[in-house]
């Protein structure tokens, strides 16, 4: 009854949540101008300069992980603006435990990174012609992605006391981690020691395994799942200390 | 009569600067009481911890029975809180708003709208209640904020500066929500650093200051304990700057505290026979001018005076309180 309850209240959290930033149709249509820009320039450049190799192929899932990467971090901050607009206490003052609201503010986050990376699929699909051998396998890499990138997103905004050194925090991530892990160029093309530095990164891992699901690469789908599931714990036990925390100060 | 609220010895340190310093005290089921301080005295770290929001370093506050240490689900569930901020989700409707609040507080659907439906009637805001919020007045922000607290039918009312940068017009419609909701039978708890909403609202008060609880009593007693002093208050003719005339007078012998109240020098002192010579004396060997003289009764704000040493502030008077106040803000915003 309890645990009902508590995943409950977890639910409500996070509908509440995403009902707040769908209402706010610039939030939603910013959000995802950004990949969508992205897609476009580096396809005309790439896509008139090599025609045979269908860079667009390449491209596709790296855009596709990169938005599960801005959608998912950028919800989840939410908490940075909920604690800096007060918001936060009408949910701390609620008989709500800790627990419920870092798994509400976590799946809000998740599916916002899911809802954000379907809409750059549908796009790359239906503009480029991107096919994907494993739709499924496809959907459970976005999810496991969004969900990595959640907990990094939670780690942020428990480190960050203001949504300024939250956005200059997360910032500092999410750019290295768009250009080292393989959106735009092949991992292993990279000069030393940056393959390294792309390895270390949970974008790496999802980007790869995307392209891996488009043409059929199960084995090094699943290996790269395996990867993001480790990511997502990992970042969500981390996330999740330093929000219960400050929750519990 | 039975205590809704009881705090005993409750302090909270942060990072070694004392923000709650041992404060007691108990609020009789039913009462309205006020924690009456200035701006980063304390109050709201006490109502935070009475809240289940912030862990005590030491002390304990037992609310409707509950300890908050030991129960903070229990407290939270007997409290509505009305923070000092309107703190609602700005892009949301005030429906969807208090929707949320009755889900978080574990109310059935059909309760739910009933009481959605009551509060949005009694506050005013039904012609407005599909409209997002962040297009209300500050007035309906609060009133809102005050529904939105009041969804679970709370036993215990906690108000954060409930007046706090309204209109006076919005000011006086929350003071009769405050009065009316007592009458229903709730208990409230309400800070504030407006000496006169302490004086029209709340009969027994505590005088909070720097964290510690100064004193803890009614308006009435709190005021005669300023019996003895008289209040006299004056306007130098042709000033625009009466503040400049503060510590000229108040350096005079006799003259036992001198401030601005609504543009006048209010000045205490036991003994005005003595002291109105001395001031016209003092005023026209500085060139001015005395355009008005009154003899006033002492008033709480006077007798706050008369037990702080100082008027209620705005502003914090060294690097340490500016620090403390910052970090009993920082709490979760």
């Amino acid at each position: 009854m309890k645990t009902s309850m508590s995943l409950m209240h977890a639910v409500w959290i996070a509908e509440n949540d995403l009902r707040q930033s769908f209402k706010s149709v610039r939030h939603v249509v910013w959000s995802l101008l950004f990949p969508i820009f992205m897609m476009f320039t580096f396809s005309f450049r790439y896509g008139a300069a090599e025609p045979d190799i269908r860079f667009i192929n390449f491209l596709i899932p790296g855009i596709v992980g990169m938005t599960a990467m801005f959608g998912s971090i950028n919800e989840t901050m939410s908490i940075v603006w909920d604690r800096s607009l007060g918001v936060f206490d009408r949910i701390l003052a609620a008989p709500v435990s800790s627990a419920s609201i870092i798994v509400g503010k976590t799946m809000s986050g998740a599916v916002m990174g899911v809802i954000s990376a379907l809409v750059l699929l549908l796009i790359g699909s239906m503009i480029f012609g991107v096919s994907f051998v494993n739709i499924s396998l496809v959907l459970l890499i976005i999810l496991l992605a969004s969900f990595s990138f959640t907990g990094i997103g939670t780690i942020i905004s428990g480190l960050a006391p203001e949504p300024r050194e939250a956005m200059m925090l997360s910032n500092l991530l999410r750019f290295p981690m768009m250009f080292l892990g393989g959106v735009f160029f092949p991992v292993e093309t990279m000069p030393m020691p940056l393959p390294y530095v792309a390895r270390a990164l949970p974008l790496t891992y999802a980007t790869e395994a995307l392209r891996a699901s488009e043409v059929g690469n199960i084995s090094t789908a699943f290996i790269d799942a395996m990867v993001l599931l480790v990511y997502t714990i990992g970042t969500m036990l981390l996330g999740s200390r330093i929000l219960m925390r400050i929750m519990t100060r | 009569m039975e205590n809704a609220i009881e705090v005993k010895e409750l302090t909270r340190n942060y990072g070694g600067l004392l923000a709650v310093d041992h404060v007691s005290f108990k609020v009789n089921s039913g009462e309205i009481f006020g924690l009456l301080g200035p701006n980063g005295a304390g109050k709201t770290t006490t109502i935070r911890m009475i809240c289940g929001m912030l862990r005590p370093t030491s002390g304990t506050a037992v609310v409707a029975g509950f300890d908050v240490s030991q129960k903070p689900q229990e407290v939270k569930r007997r409290i509505g809180l009305v923070p000092d901020v309107s703190n609602l989700f700005g892009e949301l409707s005030a429906r969807v708003n208090l929707e949320f609040m009755g889900k978080l507080y574990g109310l059935d659907k059909k309760t739910r709208r009933q009481r959605i439906d009551q509060v949005l009637e009694l506050f005013h805001l039904k012609e407005r209640q599909n409209d997002p919020v962040k297009y209300y007045s500050k007035g309906m922000h609060r009133r809102l904020t005050i529904a939105a607290a009041l969804i679970h039918q709370p036993e215990i009312l906690v108000m954060d500066e409930p007046t706090s940068g309204l209109d006076a017009q919005a000011a006086r419609l929350v003071r009769e929500i405050v009065i009316d909701v007592n009458k229903e039978g709730r208990t409230i708890l309400l800070t504030t650093h407006q000496i006169d909403e302490a004086d029209r609202l709340t009969p027994r008060v505590g005088i909070i200051d720097h964290g510690r609880l100064i004193t803890l009593n009614t308006v009435e007693q709190i005021k005669s304990s300023a019996e003895g002093l008289r209040a006299l208050e004056i306007r130098i003719l042709n000033e625009v700057d009466q503040q400049r005339w503060i510590p000229i007078i108040g350096g005079a012998e006799g003259v036992d505290n001198v401030f601005l109240a609504e543009g006048k020098i209010r000045i205490l002192s036991k003994d005005l026979s003595q002291i109105i010579p001395t001031v016209v004396n003092l005023v026209d060997k500085h060139g001015g001018k005395i355009e008005n003289v009154s003899v006033a009764q002492p008033t709480l704000e006077d007798a706050y005076i008369n037990l702080t040493g100082e008027s209620i502030r705005e502003e914090p008077k060294s690097r340490e309180e500016y620090l403390q106040r910052r970090l009993a803000r920082s709490g979760l915003r």
